[in-house]
């Protein structure tokens, strides 16, 4: 899966536990994980719906510290490679 | 400084004489707190335990009594437990399964309770079997907050206020092996899924579901219940484990209403140790 891929496929995984109303075709590789309406507790329903729409696993806490759309997608595109 | 002197009493009083002049206390607030022994009695009869009103009136009577006992045993526990003498002071009802998780090094668990019995000494009494991180409420005055955290915090028992929630340090605890205590049955506003408990939706928090699905750290529901005089029965369930289906709202869904039902079981089991003046329904 590239990039571009990955980033549509976080996109609908974010709509689906964002809470506050976001122009999604605006969000970019910098625009910050929090900007998107994701806080210290809001972001374990991100993380649920990233394991079951990519069917990966991986050490939850490490997402939690990951603060941009790109550096997200850097983390994801690592682990569904490994 | 008045919390600091009342405590100083509280420890050098008896236990008896403590527990006796808070059950005191406890009847002066619930005649002169008419509001909040309203709560209690509209919550009684909303959950359909009491049979008529004098029921209701006499168990909320006593939950406030209970409470005002608990405040002493959490002050006072520390005299009582430590981790060579308690399992000789608790009856221990937890099933083998869980006792062997509890053991197990390395195996965190997310033990969830209610405001039932005195969760405040079930922390302390976890916390001699494996570390534990319990989630508190916080106190309206940040002085009496910062004491209290400091006084109740122990070698293996952190407190953790609510307001300072944060998802990856309780990702951390459980990857740790330790277990995360939460109550869950707090009113959770804007931040939770409205679930029955006691047949009407109450707010509740999502947040142990989520971990539960992420970590796959199963979940216990436990609670610690008053059966004499700074003398306590331990219960717990048997671990729970659910698989998630990719509908994140049907899998919160169905761990919630599990833990809702046995606090529901336990509540109707000792109704007058459960903190009905706390607004579960708003």
């Amino acid at each position: 899966m590239n990039k571009e891929e990955i980033i549509e496929k976080l996109k609908e995984a974010m709509k689906g536990s964002s809470e506050v109303q976001v122009d999604w075709d605006s969000v970019s590789e910098e625009s910050t994980i929090e900007s998107l309406g994701f806080d210290s507790l809001s972001i374990l329903d991100l993380i649920y719906d990233v394991q079951q729409l990519f069917d990966v696993e991986f050490e939850a806490e490490a997402m939690v510290g990951v603060s941009t759309v790109g550096s997200l997608v850097d983390f994801l595109q690592g682990k569904l490679q490994s | 400084m008045l919390l600091r002197i009342a405590l100083a009493i509280v420890d050098v009083m008896p236990l008896s004489v403590a527990e006796g002049f808070a059950r005191f206390l406890a009847d002066i607030y619930c005649e002169l707190n008419v509001k909040r022994r309203q709560v209690a009695i509209d919550n009684i009869k909303r959950s359909g335990i009491a049979e008529d009103d004098d029921e209701t009136r006499r168990i909320a009577r006593d939950s406030f009594r209970h409470f005002a006992v608990l405040i002493i045993e959490s002050i006072k526990s520390d005299r009582f437990f430590d981790k060579e003498n308690w399992r000789d002071k608790v009856e221990m009802d937890i099933p083998e399964e869980t006792m062997e998780l509890l053991k197990k090094p390395g195996q965190g668990i997310l033990l969830v309770s209610g405001h039932l019995g005195n969760w405040e000494v079930a922390a302390q009494l976890l916390s001699y079997l494996k570390p534990v991180m319990a989630i508190t409420r916080d106190m309206n005055n940040p002085y009496s907050n910062n004491l209290i955290l400091k006084r109740k915090s122990r070698e293996r028992l952190t407190l953790t206020p609510k307001h300072s929630a944060d998802g990856g340090r309780f990702l951390n605890v459980l990857r740790n092996g330790e277990v995360l205590a939460l109550l869950n049955d707090q009113y959770a506003r804007d931040r939770g899924m409205k679930v029955d408990f006691f047949g009407s939706p109450a707010e509740t928090h999502t947040a142990v579901a989520m971990l539960h699905f992420i970590t796959k750290a199963p979940i216990c529901f436990g609670y610690c219940v008053r059966t004499g005089s700074m003398s306590f029965k331990f219960k717990a369930t048997k671990p729970m484990v659910f698989k998630p289906t990719g509908d994140r709202n049907a899998d919160t869904r169905a761990v919630l209403e599990s833990l809702n039902r046995e606090l529901e079981a336990a509540i109707r089991e000792y109704p007058e140790q459960y903190l009905w003046a706390h607004r579960r329904w708003k």
